[in-house]
């Protein structure tokens, strides 16, 4: 995965992604295959899994929680197992957490293994906005550098204010208020950098590794796969030739 | 190379910042540029930069700045800000070194073979490929000097660049910047850097030039120094020593 082109790591990404969203919601089985393609994407990576998961520790729950209240307002039963009946409630919330979750960890190797400025490089192939990608690379850039302020911030009013949990929603308008200062503050020095240094509305990114021979044929190779899984229900192909 | 002709600013419904400035830098010379908090250092080298719209006349590398020759004129400065963080914006050095030569007009290639040499210059070529979020305080100092200078810059212009530096850091920065070929303006409240690294400095206070000559004059006349609040840089100072009372 590591030496793949990153338009092409890009491109299998979004269809996977598309792939995996266009499911129907109770395609249950369908959509389990689909699984297949990320996992055997972080071995290739030599990525641990739990890594994955390590890192997205917060947006996983956000992604599980999606389709809680499913089961509240459909409730007809699709099938037993057993005496157990499944409702389609059930059946759409998992489908709709197994779709985040795939389309997270897609999304988790691409990063992985490409850098942000081919990342940004390869949407600009595809002619997305340059406002876009520009907001992308700074953002990248820049999480770090926000998250430290709010540290420092959180630490400062904690120092003055021992013994409380969280900060006082008293505080909140002030807090988000200074912070939003400070960002616009930062924002104004660093567009002036930018505009010293010659900025005139585009970043250049590197070159990014070009497609070889090899890459072209896994490219190829992954879409038709990831296209076939989607067309034919592979899990009920395989248990009608053996049931 | 840089001539400031009765130039005038004041910040929307403030006091005049910069009032009535006028100096003339030549190629080659290296400039302090010393005063108290709100001085107009920053508003000076903003004005230089053509960040701010002046009254008064500003020539630099031979053009005088308007609208329509500012990006011609940038070309031949550098401004290192005192956050590094502000000015590094892109996610790795090298990135961040080859912005300026690209976007000014020089092949990607061409632009790397200058940031590799800079970095060698400057004994940085192990920061290379570091991302600018994951490098120290005194890593990215040096690193955004070096930014400036894969630009090639004729005019270099430093806010506060000993800011934040530990003595170690700080001595390699003052021995680097001795070693840079270009025409300098360093605006600090580290005296004694200044004392080390210009020839000449300008005191500013309520945004007019109190004083303008060479360092070792301006900087020991204590009196002048301390009625713009400044004090003599510790070298010229001796030992500052904490005053404890006497053990009986």
């Amino acid at each position: 995965m590591h030496r793949l082109a990153p338009l092409a790591k890009l491109l299998l990404t979004m269809l996977y992604i598309l792939v995996t969203v266009s499911f129907n919601k109770y395609d249950i089985t369908g959509l389990f295959v689909m699984v297949l393609f990320p996992v055997v994407g972080y071995q290739f990576s030599f990525i641990p899994i739990r890594t994955c998961f390590y890192k997205l520790r917060i947006v996983m729950p956000l992604v599980c929680a999606v389709g809680l209240f499913n089961p509240f307002f459909d409730k007809n039963i699709l099938f037993y197992v057993g005496n157990i009946g499944f409702s389609g409630g059930v059946i759409s919330m998992v489908t709709l957490m197994m779709k985040g979750i795939f389309c997270l960890m897609a999304s988790f190797l691409l990063v992985a293994t490409t850098r942000i400025e081919e990342i940004c490089r390869a949407l600009r192939q595809l002619h997305f906005p340059k406002m876009l990608t520009s907001l992308l690379l700074l953002t990248y850039r820049y999480i770090s550098v926000l998250l430290d302020e709010v540290s420092v911030m959180t630490v400062a009013y904690h120092l003055r204010a021992p013994g409380q949990k969280g900060i006082h929603v008293s505080a909140w308008g002030s807090f988000l208020g200074q912070l939003i200062l400070r960002s616009m503050d930062r924002a104004e020095n660093l567009y002036d950098s930018m505009l010293l240094r010659g900025f005139h509305g585009e970043f250049t990114y590197a070159e990014g590794r070009n497609s070889s021979r090899h890459g072209a044929i896994v490219f190829i190779c992954c879409a038709i796969l990831i296209m076939l899984v989607r067309l034919y229900n592979l899990p009920a192909i395989l248990t009608s030739l053996f049931i | 190379m840089l001539d400031f002709n009765n130039v005038t600013y004041s910040y929307p419904g403030g006091e005049p910042a910069l009032n009535g400035i006028s100096f003339h830098i030549s190629d080659g010379e290296q400039i302090g540029l010393i005063g108290a908090n709100g001085a107009g250092k920053s508003t000076l080298m903003k004005a230089a930069l053509g960040l701010i719209g002046v009254q008064g006349t500003i020539t630099a590398c031979g053009l005088q700045m308007n609208k329509q020759n500012l990006s011609q004129i940038r070309k031949h400065l550098g401004y290192v800000l005192q956050n590094s963080d502000n000015q590094m914006f892109m996610p790795t050095v090298i990135e961040d070194m080859i912005f300026g030569p690209v976007n000014y007009g020089m092949s990607r290639e061409e632009a790397e073979k200058v940031a590799d040499k800079t970095l060698a210059q400057l004994g940085m070529e192990h920061l290379r490929d570091r991302h600018n979020h994951r490098m120290s305080g005194g890593e990215k100092r040096m690193a955004a000097i070096a930014t400036i200078l894969a630009m090639e810059p004729k005019l270099m212009l430093m806010d506060e660049p000993s800011a934040a530096l530990d003595p170690r850091n700080r001595r390699i920065l003052i021995d680097m910047l001795n070693q840079l070929p270009v025409t300098k303006i360093i605006a600090s409240h580290d005296l004694d850097m200044i004392l080390e690294t210009c020839d000449r400095v300008i005191l500013i206070n309520d945004g007019q030039i109190v004083a303008d000559g060479d360092t070792l004059t301006v900087l020991s006349n204590k009196t002048l120094l301390e009625n713009n609040n400044l004090e003599l840089p510790f070298c010229l100072a001796g030992i500052p020593m904490k005053k404890r009372p006497k053990m009986q």
